[in-house]
């Protein structure tokens, strides 16, 4: 899938094509693998806020005040791989 | 003509460049998609969904143990028991010991092959890459994808 045919997407609204790029991406191609991998990152997530451990939200808050969209939004997609890293069941071939 | 969504679209002949002197006296580089690194360099960008556009310089006088595996898409299982299998950086070194290429650049190259956009690849990373070839004075290159 072209970055063109993406930008035709997002021109025309298209977000199902726009989120089907972010399965295949996070799922190294596969559509269901990856829509199981976006589940499994918010599983990880919520797993670890469960017991209302200490977050440090000062610098969460710090974070999405002083930083670009584009550096958040990268954040986003590092988050993801990090959580499915962390929840111990990693399917793609390589590393981080 | 492509199809819908396909990356491809160029059809241009890429012209060989026919070598200029034999292998024995020739300078060799080699330019990989493997995602191999330096330690402590900055990590390649597997996670952004549009690829990452930098390359690393790696010294071609590097040992395996020097280096690191940063990408996503290929198995590394086999390039962590020997690197010399995607990167077959000691290979090299024993063809310039031997004397059957005349010598190596003093750094080798390595990119990710994680890139959506063909366009912006050519105007930069190949650009880029290419211009650092020239300045190693390579006379031939060693290509191998991931």
């Amino acid at each position: 899938m072209s970055l063109a045919h993406l930008r035709d997407a997002l021109t025309a609204g298209d977000n199902e094509t726009l989120i089907r790029y972010v399965r295949l991406h996070v799922g190294d191609g596969d559509e269901v693998a990856g829509r199981r991998e976006i589940d499994k990152a918010w599983v990880q997530a919520l797993t670890v806020l469960l017991d209302l451990p200490d977050v440090d939200r000062a610098f969460v808050l710090e974070t999405l005040r002083t930083r670009d969209h584009a550096t958040l939004a990268h954040l986003f997609f590092s988050l993801h791989f990090h959580l499915v890293q962390q929840s111990g069941e990693w399917i793609h071939d390589g590393d981080l | 003509m492509s199809a819908i969504g396909s990356m491809i679209t160029k059809s241009d002949v890429v012209p060989l460049a026919p070598m200029r002197r034999p292998l024995a006296d020739s300078r060799l580089t080699f330019v990989s998609t493997a995602g191999v690194q330096p330690i402590g360099t900055l990590p390649f960008d597997v996670v952004h969904p549009v690829g990452d556009y930098t390359f690393r310089r790696v010294p071609s006088s590097a040992t395996p143990a020097d280096l690191e595996i940063h990408q996503l898409k290929y198995p590394t299982d086999g390039a962590h028991r020997d690197l010399n299998v995607i990167f077959p950086i000691e290979r090299l070194q024993e063809l310039a010991r031997e004397n059957v290429v005349g010598g190596l650049t003093q750094d080798f190259f390595s990119f990710i092959g994680y890139n959506m956009d063909p366009d912006l690849l050519e105007r930069t990373l190949a650009e880029d890459l290419a211009r650092a070839v020239a300045d190693e004075q390579a006379d031939l290159a060693l290509l191998a994808p991931a």
